[in-house]
């Protein structure tokens, strides 16, 4: 009714105080049909993937901005921490130093002697990761899907499909990046699947987010599977995304019910998943040769791209697509020209 | 006056924005009110002719992108949800404080319900009823803006 007054006033030449354009219904047709194109498209086509990655570079500032209070308030906390406190932080991680510079000791040993034994097998050599420590940004509104955005993107080489890391165990993988910042999927949603083992018996397993809370699943598992409460699941390394033997989660629920063959078994992870701020996104390189004859290529065919793009990125088009590509994985070799401001470290692993 | 509350709208909604960027974490998180779709519905009631659908749209575009989710959901709830506010904003301003408040809670109310539906066709599952707390803070904040002296409308009829 009232619709219609004001539809009149406006065909009489109405003054601008009553001109209110388009009816409202006319405007919720138009931007529904708009939404709904937009929503058919970006899940179903690529062609947005450009323009969200454009638009999120804009947006990068903004979350620096909305970053600063809660940085100034923990660097304002730093600074009046008590002297008792420091002294406490300092011996504690004297000795977690000592405890690790141990334990690095051995392992440049084994890795060595690694090396020596694959060199008498003439097995594949061991691969080198890149890992780059990323600090989160911002931690997604959407509470049905679980999504951080990290402070590290494609100009620190980062690629989509790196694992995201913590000191305790597996956060999650990069599904999306951007020029500056980009996108973890955590292990806990619903659309991540995380290759396992299980640590005490060598049994694989893969494990599913939930999405609705933070534990994961381990379904398609028989009612007699060997698993027990507590058990420790860490990463079998055979996806060639995650380094092996990293931990993932505990078991916290093994229940079999008669009116199903498969066990039910949850589990809680062990990474951080909640309450830490930084991360390290480990990139596994697929293999070293064709990586390293597609770096020259690259140099032979531009050689004035001095620049952030890595070989896989230029020879492999699924290392920039939105979800990680099953076909031919990501490989990223150590750059040429490694920029000083790249938060870049690289430590022998060995894989398989 | 046209521009200057031109400017403030933009300057509101681009502090919305800002809220919603902060690095929320923990039960503050579960909280959050929708600033957003709080400070479009005020811009609806206060100045209708500035502040429409297509707005509410195109700032729900910038949700998405900053939620990290498919294009669309949160501009397709934030459409419906302020075609509701428009057709009855005329009535609206002549409303008592209450009803003014169920109101909105309705409004903050519908634009989950949309955006849960849509999470249900891409194979979400209904997180429980904690979910619709942000409405509830939503409304809270709302009030807590009125008392401090927030015209939302009810004795202006809109600008």
């Amino acid at each position: 009714m009232m619709r219609g007054i004001h539809q009149n006033f406006d065909q009489q030449q109405a003054p601008a105080f009553f001109a209110r354009g388009p009816s409202p219904l006319a405007r919720l047709t138009f931007f529904t049909a708009l939404s709904l194109a937009l929503m058919a498209t970006d899940s179903r086509l690529q062609y947005l993937a450009d323009v969200r990655e454009n638009l999120m570079t804009l947006l990068h500032p903004l979350q620096v901005i909305a970053n600063a209070p809660s940085r100034l308030y923990e660097s304002t906390d730093e600074y009046f921490s008590t002297h008792h406190y420091l002294l406490a932080e300092n011996a504690r991680l004297k000795k977690q130093a000592l405890i690790q510079d141990i334990a690095l000791q051995r392992l440049e040993i084994l890795s060595l002697e690694n090396a020596n034994l694959r060199n008498l097998l003439q097995a594949k050599q061991s691969l080198t990761e890149t890992s780059i420590l990323a600090e989160i940004i911002h931690v997604g509104r959407d509470s049905f899907t679980k999504k951080i955005i990290v402070n590290r993107g494609k100009n620190h080489h980062v690629i989509t499909g790196a694992a995201a890391v913590d000191a305790k165990g597996v956060i999650g993988q990069v599904t999306r990046t951007y020029p500056s910042s980009s996108e973890i999927t955590l292990i806990t949603d619903k659309s991540l699947a995380i290759p396992v083992q299980i640590e005490r018996n060598g049994l694989r397993a893969i494990a599913f987010g939930h999405g609705r809370d933070n534990t994961l699943d381990l379904p398609y598992l028989p009612a007699n599977v060997d698993i027990k409460r507590g058990d420790r699941l860490v990463t079998s390394g055979i996806d060639g995304v995650y380094p092996a033997g990293l931990a993932v989660a505990t078991v916290i629920e093994m229940r079999t019910t008669q009116d199903s063959p498969f066990a039910h078994i949850i589990c809680t992870p062990t990474g951080g998943i909640e309450n830490d701020r930084q991360l390290l996104l480990v990139s596994i390189p697929e293999v070293k040769q064709e990586a390293a004859t597609v770096s020259i290529a690259t140099e032979k065919s531009k050689p004035s791209t001095a620049t952030a793009v890595t070989p896989a990125a230029v020879t492999a088009p699924a290392a920039t697509a939105t979800k990680p590509a099953p076909g031919p994985k990501p490989a990223i070799a150590k750059q040429p020209t490694p920029t000083p401001s790249a938060n870049v470290e690289s430590r022998p692993h060995a894989q398989q | 006056m046209r521009n200057n509350k031109l400017r403030s709208i933009y300057l509101s909604l681009f502090a919305a924005f800002v809220c919603i960027l902060f690095p929320w974490s923990g039960i503050a998180m579960a909280l959050r009110p929708d600033f957003m779709l709080l400070v479009i519905l005020f811009w609806l009631l206060r100045a209708p002719n500035q502040c429409s659908v297509g707005t509410a749209w195109f700032m729900g575009l910038w949700v998405d992108l900053a939620t990290g989710g498919i294009f669309g959901q949160y501009a397709l709830a934030y459409t419906i949800t302020t075609f509701f506010a428009v057709i009855y904003q005329r009535r609206l301003v002549l409303f008592s404080s209450t009803q003014q408040l169920v109101y909105v809670f309705s409004l903050l109310f519908l634009s989950q319900l949309i955006l849960l539906i849509l999470k249900a066709f891409a194979g979400h599952e209904f997180l429980g009823w904690s979910y619709f707390l942000p409405s509830v803070t939503g409304v809270l904040l709302w009030q807590i803006a009125v008392t401090f002296g927030l015209n939302t409308g009810r004795h202006s009829h809109g600008s």
